[in-house]
């Protein structure tokens, strides 16, 4: 199909085509920058002026019940994240997934790390004093004590089974100390208590000593341990109205700065396109996600704006890498050629094209390129990865391109022009820097290397029997980028004659867990993102927790990967403590290995376009104050309310 | 009526239908408590996952705890014969159970908060709707040389082919957006609670409604249309209308009384069973209005496998229609008196 | 039968626009099968284009023509309407008149059945289907599906077009001559039912369209193929609203109206030419 290849001109044209295409409804869009009827009032609630209330998304959209404030019980609800984990309740620790305010570790509700003793048996916990509940009550050791061990004794709380199995019991030396004695070595326990998106938050003693079905109870109102409590909300789980305290400074938050947002509103925007449409009319401040186009529409016209990059590609890489994860233990999949072959069969450049527009940032190896894991990781492992060689045929192969990167930049450059940057250094912070090759002869050479056949043009199983490689997606419906890039990999897939198909999912996380699937666009790997330490999704991965497919697996571990390799590593990981440096050299020999192996198809970061507007604040984080990260439903975002500031007062 | 034709209706009509209404009910409501549960994932993984999806970190085997803890809180341990009777018991309670997806709130319950917003948008667009596309729809084929009715039939049809998804957003978009005279989202203004015994409150209600509803009128304004007028076409040359042309009866008359009467019947069975599009129909507006109805509730039930909330809704439903179509079929010989109750 | 269609283009407007608009939507099927781009490859044109004389429609977010990816959805699009009015049509048909004139014990079992598949809420039921077949839920299966669920709605419209034509003096002067029920039913009833059919056949057919929109809409349905909602579900993916790009919106929109209102004219003026009493004014004038 040379004919249709896009030669350099039809680049041009469409760069002018575009700007005047865009130029026209967009820019009508813009011009009626006016209000919106339902919010023409300069209030936004009885007493509430506009420019004091911050108003978010909450990417779960409606709560329902809306009036269920349990955080503590098993499974998910998007109460969650309505201001719940962010403004009102607090804990122990907190990683940021960027540089935080003060430093990536913040002790929050904790006066300084956790201590361990030598053989990691005992964890000790000092708690800060002075720190109060919004019902004046005064915060203590009592309520940590109180919290684990409600949660340990009642069946249908979440973290039941963990702390169960892994807390002897606990004493309390003095009012602000509490010592947990562990059942077993464990030199990751903080971790269950250290919020990366959310953790274990503690509980009021006060108001949950009186609760007879904890299970049942409701928590509401809820009593904040934040610098905000729960103003008003709608019954029909639309908005959550918070409240700054009158007694911020009481919380554990004022250490770092002053609590200047004096209201916040957590709401359900509805669909993408609404979103870009309420902030184009200054209606909602933070946009959690859009799609790239309605990301760049607000770039173009909405100068107030702004996002986690200053241009493109404009969204907040999250520590979260989409990867083409296969089912290790399919026909053909378990196969390391087959994996090879299936990764050389994709083409990055027209992924990240399809799905970002090219606003993605790759990752050849299994972390991903975001917060400080370029330094920790990706740079030190370029000069491995140009060196790096598999068999194919017998002979070595390098099949790394160290380009990619300048590659997808050239090819978003004509459709966005300027906006693309151009210096070398930026685009490798931006958008990454290598990938593996798009090589159909080397992935032939490997799936034949793999025993496997051609039959009519499709690739068939050593037998004879077909091979077919259905590719499911995650499909939610805040973000659509997921789906566009398993759209791509699908067609790329059949150009090297892969009978595949695209078997998009609104929910696909029961269908991983469960192994009912080939192949799989969606995530096994979340780190801290601040943090080197790489046990947050390896914890899962050990072969002692592998579950065969058919059954839900333990954890991330969804693809069913088993290497003798990993268990040691994963095993030495364990041995040391959190902040051991020889955590990193441990990592770098994961990324090594996974490499090696192949047994997912690392892609990109998960880019969360989120989108600030700065008309009525101002303060918001980005790469150049990268205080924390902005994506609003993270328990971490709760460090904004100390950098952003009303523009008037 | 006289005794003999009384014992008549109830033995020969009123106790078969009666029986039949039910049967429908149990086929109904027993094939949706066995569909969502073929579907590949169950209840308990989609909350877990989606908790390990979201960056919660938990350590393998507390994640084990949980599915233990949750199958048991959600009652489904038991086989499926097992939870069909507990189901069938707890039904005849009036209990539907707790929601799966927001345990422990009763399925009931939430349903009872969404249900009359969409009621309340969905029953006056549909009267609308069909008030409109059938009087128009009669009138077009009385009058069938008629200019303007020619107008109005190719323009129903034309926005009734126009997917409901398009409608809404461009009617957002104009109304809301460019030309900012109706509200952009939801039932009532953000930062407002519901009090219905606030007129003020009521007002902004339908202010918010007039788009939704809009968008269904418009829909379904041509499909009452041409139901409507094909209906009719056979009853204005019938002799009686002929006779009645004769006579010099004044053409209103003749269309309401003469042709419209006689066609309405089937109208009124097809409007019976509209309530059931209360699904597809509300389900799109709902979400691109933001509306917090029904549809939204569906929605959200069958992605996360809301077992419960999703055969609560169903049956919701089921027994609606159901009623409906049962209350049409007596009242049928009422509005046609040549069907006589067989 | 050449004849007919003479009288028709010449004596109505409305058969002339249908045949203009059917016309354009047959060519557009026709060009499919002689497309220059494969409508399953992404980035072979630049991207974003407005429509112009080189692409008519238009150019998509993903570098594809949006014309001729067109062909191919509203050939996929009128192949699911088609067969699913077939389906469900030869049920309907079956079960109204037979239900309508027989009356009953059959009339009461085949009304429970027909008033059990009303009461099923389909899009729920869709939906989950849509779960267990996952990627293997083609426009076939769809079409079957929404075929097996789409007459009963159709089938007690004709069941109670039948009633009434029972009570009137035609049928009682057949039956009175000794014609056999069956005779009756396709001689007498099947032409004063015909026209519900047609009616209920566009219906069904922009029913069975717009259910697959929705479900596409969703992300439930088979999103490789080019279809009129799977043209919008990646429109929605690509936001086009707000990107500026109307025409990936409005150019489904357009082919749509125009394929359902050619057939909405097409069938009015057949039904109309069918009907004797309309036919005399028609071409009587």
């Amino acid at each position: 199909m040379k004919k249709h290849t896009l030669t350099r001109r039809d680049f041009l044209k469409q760069a002018a085509a575009i700007t005047a295409a865009s130029a026209l409804p967009p820019q009508l869009l813009a011009l009626h920058g006016n209000k919106l009827l339902a919010a023409q009032a300069e209030e936004v609630a009885p007493g509430v002026p506009r420019n004091q209330c911050l108003i978010l998304e909450n990417p779960s959209g409606t709560v329902l019940p809306a009036d269920d404030f349990n955080r503590w019980r098993s499974g998910y609800s998007g109460v969650w994240v309505c201001g719940l984990q962010q403004l009102a309740l607090d804990a122990l620790w907190y990683i940021d997934p960027d540089a935080g305010v003060d430093g990536v570790w913040d002790n929050a509700l904790a006066a300084e790390p956790p201590i361990y003793n030598d053989d990691f048996t005992q964890m000790t916990v000092k708690l800060r004093e002075g720190l109060y509940w919004s019902d004046g009550v005064e915060f203590s050791g009592d309520d940590l004590y109180f919290t684990v061990d409600l949660l340990k004794n009642t069946p249908g709380m979440g973290n039941q089974g963990l702390f169960e199995r892994s807390v002897d019991h606990m004493e309390q030396p003095d009012r602000y100390t509490v010592v947990f004695y562990l059942k077993a070595p464990n030199s990751r326990f903080h971790a269950a208590f250290t919020v990366r998106w959310g953790a274990l938050y503690i509980m009021p003693k006060h108001i949950w000593e009186q609760v007879e079905d904890p299970v049942a109870y409701t928590f509401n109102p809820p009593v904040s341990l934040g610098a905000y409590t729960l103003r008003d909300f709608d019954p029909n789980g639309q908005w959550y109205l918070w409240e700054r305290r009158e007694d911020w400074q009481r919380t554990s938050l004022a250490r770092l700065g002053e609590v200047s947002v004096k209201y916040a509103m957590y709401i359900d925007p509805g669909p993408s396109d609404k979103r870009v449409l309420s902030q184009l009319a200054h209606e909602l401040d933070v946009i959690h996600d859009i799609t790239p186009e309605g990301r760049i529409t607000l770039a173009r016209e909405s100068p107030t704006s702004v996002g986690w990059f200053p241009s493109f590609p404009w969204a907040h890489p999250d520590p979260t890498l989409p990867a083409v994860i296969y089912n290790n233990e399919k026909p053909g999949l378990d196969k390391r050629e087959v994996r090879w072959a299936l990764t050389l069969a994709i083409d990055i450049a027209q992924v990240a094209l399809a799905s970002y527009r090219g606003a993605a940032t790759i990752s050849a190896i299994h972390v991903p390129p975001t917060g400080m894991y370029p330094q920790f990781y990706h740079q030190p492992l370029e000069p491995w990865l140009n060196d790096f060689t598999i068999k194919v045929g017998g002979e070595d192969y390098k099949p790394y391109d160290p380009a990619a990167a300048q590659r997808i930049a050239d090819l978003a450059r004509p459709s966005l022009g300027d906006l693309v940057p151009t210096d070398p250094d930026i685009i490798r912070q931006y958008i990454g820097a290598g990938w593996w090759k798009y090589d159909l002869q080397a992935a032939e050479q490997l799936m034949l290397d793999a025993g496997m056949q051609k039959v009519d043009g499709k690739w068939a199983l050593p037998d004879g029997s077909p091979f077919t490689v259905p590719l499911m997606s995650m499909n939610p419906e805040s973000n659509p980028t997921m789906n566009r890039a398993a759209a791509m990999i699908v067609e790329n897939w059949t150009a090297f004659g892969i009978d595949t198909s695209l078997d998009s999912q609104a929910n696909p996380w029961p269908i991983m867990s469960a192994g009912e699937y080939t192949a799989n666009l969606a995530w096994t790997i979340e780190t801290w993102g601040g943090h080197p330490d790489l046990f947050f999704f390896l914890q899962y991965w050990h072969s002692r927790l592998y579950v065969p497919s058919g059954e839900n697996a333990a954890g991330s571990n969804s693809m069913r990967w088993r290497n003798p390799e990993l268990d040691r590593i994963i095993e030495a990981i364990e041995q040391i403590s959190f902040d051991d440096p020889q955590g990193v050299e441990l990592g770098l020999e994961f990324c090594r290995l996974a490499a090696q192996e192949m047994p997912i198809t690392p892609l990109m970061a998960y880019n969360v376009f989120t989108t600030m507007d700065t008309t009525y604040f101002e303060g918001y984080p980005s790469i150049d104050d990268p205080y924390t990260d902005p994506v609003p439903n993270w328990g971490n975002t709760k460090y904004m309310f100390v950098k952003i500031k009303p523009k008037e007062a | 009526m006289g005794m003999a034709l009384m014992r008549k209706f109830i033995f020969r009509y009123l106790i078969p239908r009666i029986i039949q209404y039910l049967t429908i009910i149990f086929v109904g409501i027993t094939v949706t408590f066995i569909i969502p549960r073929l579907a590949p994932t169950d209840p308990v993984e989609a909350q877990v996952s989606t908790m390990v999806a979201m960056g919660s970190s938990l350590d393998p085997e507390s994640i084990e705890a949980m599915r233990t803890a949750l199958t048991d809180l959600y009652g489904l341990s038991g086989s499926p014969v097992e939870q069909y009777f507990t189901f069938w018991g707890r039904l005849f309670r009036g209990d539907l159970g707790p929601s799966l997806d927001n345990f422990p709130t009763p399925v009931s319950s939430m349903i009872g908060q969404a249900l009359p917003y969409t009621l309340r948008l969905l029953i006056p667009a549909v009267i609308i709707s069909f008030i409109f596309g059938n009087v128009f729809g009669a009138m077009s084929s009385y009058y069938p040389e008629n200019k303007a009715l020619k107008v109005i039939e190719v323009l129903g049809q034309v926005v009734r082919s126009i997917p409901y998804y398009i409608v809404a957003i461009v009617l957002l978009v104009v109304f809301a957006y460019f030309i900012p005279i109706f509200p952009f989202s939801g039932a009532y203004p953000l930062g407002t609670r519901p009090d219905w015994s606030s007129p003020e409150f009521i007002l902004k209600t339908i202010e918010h409604a007039v788009l939704p509803a809009a968008t269904l009128i418009l829909i379904g304004f041509g499909g009452w249309f041409v139901g409507m007028k094909s209906l009719t076409s056979n009853i204005i040359s019938e002799d009686y209308v002929v006779y009645a042309e004769t006579a010099g009866l004044r053409k209103n008359t003749i269309l309401t009384q003469y042709i419209m009467r006689t066609a309405i019947l089937p109208q009124l069975t097809a409007l019976a069973m509209v309530i059931g599009t209360v699904f597809s129909g509300a389900l799109i507006m709902e979400v691109v209005f933001g509306y917090p109805g029904i549809g939204g509730l569906a929605i959200r039930a069958i992605y996360s496998n809301d077992y419960s909330m999703i055969m609560g809704i169903t049956i919701y439903s089921i027994i609606g229609v159901a009623t409906a179509v049962f209350v049409m079929d007596l009242l049928y010989p009422l509005f046609d008196p040549r069907v006589r109750y067989q | 039968m050449i004849s007919i269609v003479r009288d028709l283009l010449k004596y109505d407007g409305r058969f002339r626009l249908a045949v203009i608009f059917l016309g354009g939507v047959a060519a557009m099927i026709l060009l499919s099968y002689n497309s220059p781009y494969d409508p399953g490859k992404s980035f072979v044109v630049p991207w974003d284009l407005p429509p112009s004389q080189q692409y008519i429609f238009g150019t998509t977010s993903r570098g594809q023509d949006l014309f001729w990816w067109l062909t191919f959805a509203v050939r996929n699009s009128l192949f699911l309407g088609v067969l699913t009015a077939i389906i469900s049509r030869v049920i309907a048909i079956l079960v109204g008149l037979t239900a309508g004139y027989r009356g009953g014990w059959l009339d009461r079992v085949l009304m429970s059945l027909n008033d059990t598949f009303v009461v099923l809420p389909l899009l729920p039921i869709l939906i989950l289907l849509g779960f267990l077949l996952r990627e293997r839920m083609s426009l076939f299966y769809l079409a079957v599906i929404l075929g097996l669920f789409g007459w009963p709605f159709d089938a007690r419209l004709i069941r109670s077009q039948v009633l009434s034509l029972k009570e009137r003096s035609f049928t009682r002067t057949a039956i009175y001559s000794g014609s056999s029920g069956f005779w009756i039913t396709i001689h007498e009833h099947l032409p004063f039912v015909l026209p519900i059919v047609f009616a209920t056949t566009i219906n069904n057919i922009l029913w069975s369209i717009g259910m697959e929109v929705t479900l596409s809409i969703l992300g439930l349905s088979d999103l490789t193929t080019p279809t009129l909602g799977t043209a919008l579900f990646w429109a929605n993916q690509h936001g086009a609203l707000v990107a500026g790009i109307w025409w990936w919106i409005a150019a489904p929109a357009l082919v749509t109206i125009v394929l359902f209102l050619g057939l909405y004219l097409f069938f009015t003026s057949i039904n109309e030419f069918i009907d004797p009493r309309t036919r005399l004014r028609l071409i009587g004038g």
